[in-house]
């Protein structure tokens, strides 16, 4: 079983754009005015899921 | 079609920018990924009265509340009271965003500026290694817009500077994660901004109340993103708000999320390409307010455009002039400011505690950091070894 990567709630997401500044692979980008992760990208590294306020981004086993 | 400049973001900075591109000639198209200017609003709306002096917003639909002054609460509730005079330079006004982009909107459009909606930049266009454009996504479609000249003001989650290989991306530590609740019913009676310090009100960063006009107010908290936890920032402002008897019959009308870099800005010009605004991380570092240095840049960068038009010379060199003009501007303003921000976060409450104590009853007249710090470095001289380097800076910028 992989590491868990990271995936954003559309429903939770209020598109302020942190997640994408900060993620070191350049995972993150906007769909649809929500950020939106890229699972090719992401390396589980968990700094999105840590620093989105309102608790939008949460890591899932694929 | 070809334009001169494409403008990528319709928030403060692209407006300016392009309005004061056009007025100087340019042909600007902005591309704007989002279906409304200023919506959804992303920010506290804070703003310093320095805007009186710019004359770039018309009547007065954009103002919310004027503001008397600020107060600072340092973790025990020491309060720190700051004038209009002193505290306007920060927080001069309360803005409705939404009202205040799309007036800039308009002043932009009256210059002549074109404005592309639900179009989102996916890349950069180039010849070679020369950019020549931005390739774009306006719904399902994609369009090359082709431009002498392309200008990232695409927010703090910028991607044009990325793109153009200028290093724009944020460590955790130099970004604010933010959320808000605009709460009606509140019982703010007066028009002052609070300000709340502490490490378990808001770890590196701070909780504020901005009013809003009768008994509406912002309720908003900052934290130090490599000092948060998923949630943190709506569990800590929840938490700030059911405590507060001022909100204890006052519901939320709107709730937002938010994201401000508290970084050193970039490198801002290459050969076809400027950054303006939180894209260049034109942030003061203490406050988290950008929307001065917006207006501010986005002048100075459109001027520059208009001259780089003219003379048909999009060189790095040419657009240099914009870089040394905001750093004239501002630019040592927000080195020193990164830099106090670096030394803050390393005072645990009971520093915070003292310092406020020692500035309750200072007379705050003709403030200046240079003074305001020797006059804590008299009262608490082991504070000199921290601030030694700030003193040499802030007597660089000369504030």
């Amino acid at each position: 079983m992989g590491k868990p990567k990271a995936k954003v709630d559309r429903e939770k997401c209020l598109a302020c754009g942190g997640c994408i500044s900060v993620c070191p692979q350049d995972a993150l980008s906007w769909y649809g005015s929500k950020a939106l992760v890229d699972d090719e990208k992401c390396i589980s590294c968990a700094i999105c899921i840590r620093i989105c306020p309102v608790g939008a981004i949460s890591g899932e086993v694929y | 079609m070809k334009y001169d400049v494409v403008v990528v973001g319709a928030g403060p900075a692209g407006c300016v920018t392009a309005r004061f591109a056009a007025e100087n000639g340019a042909k600007v198209l902005i591309i704007e990924r989002r279906s409304e200017v200023g919506v959804p609003v992303l920010c506290g709306e804070g703003i310093s009265r320095k805007i009186d002096e710019w004359d770039m917003l018309e009547g007065d639909r954009w103002i919310a509340g004027r503001m008397d002054g600020a107060r600072i609460y340092s973790p025990d509730g020491t309060m720190v009271k700051l004038s209009a005079d002193l505290a306007g330079n920060e927080t001069g006004y309360v803005v409705y965003r939404d009202i205040f982009d799309q007036e800039l909107a308009r002043r932009a459009v009256k210059a002549g500026v074109k404005i592309m909606m639900n179009t989102m930049a996916i890349g950069l266009l180039k010849d070679n290694d020369k950019i020549t454009g931005v390739k774009a996504k306006q719904f399902d479609e994609e369009v090359d817009i082709e431009a002498d000249l392309v200008v990232g003001t695409d927010g703090v989650e910028s991607k044009i500077g990325q793109w153009a290989g200028i290093e724009t991306r944020l460590n955790p530590k130099d970004l604010e994660t933010c959320a808000q609740y605009t709460l009606t019913n509140v019982e703010c009676t007066d028009a002052y901004c609070d300000f709340y310090l502490g490490r378990e009100i808001a770890p590196g960063g701070y909780i504020w109340v901005f009013p809003k006009g009768k008994d509406t107010a912002n309720v908003g908290i900052g934290i130090l993103a490599s000092l948060s936890e998923s949630g943190m920032a709506k569990q800590l402002l929840d938490r700030f708000i059911a405590n507060d008897p001022r909100f204890k019959n006052s519901e939320p009308i709107r709730f937002l999320a938010g994201a401000a870099p508290v970084a050193n800005p970039v490198e801002t010009v290459r050969d076809n390409l400027i950054l303006v605004g939180d894209a260049a991380r034109h942030v003061d570092a203490i406050t988290g307010g950008g929307l001065t240095c917006c207006l501010e840049g986005g002048k100075i960068a459109g001027e520059t455009i208009g001259k780089a038009v003219e003379e048909q010379d999009f060189s790095k060199e040419m657009l240099s002039a914009y870089e040394t003009g905001w750093k004239e501007a501002f630019g040592k303003k927000l080195k020193r400011n990164y830099l106090v921000k670096e030394i803050m976060l390393d005072f645990d409450d009971k520093t915070l505690n003292m310092l406020a104590d020692s500035l309750k009853d200072y007379k705050f007249e003709g403030i200046s950091t240079l003074r305001l710090i020797k006059a804590l470095v008299l009262k608490h001289p082991t504070l000199l070894m921290k601030l030694r380097h700030l003193m040499k800076v802030s007597k660089e910028a000369k504030e």
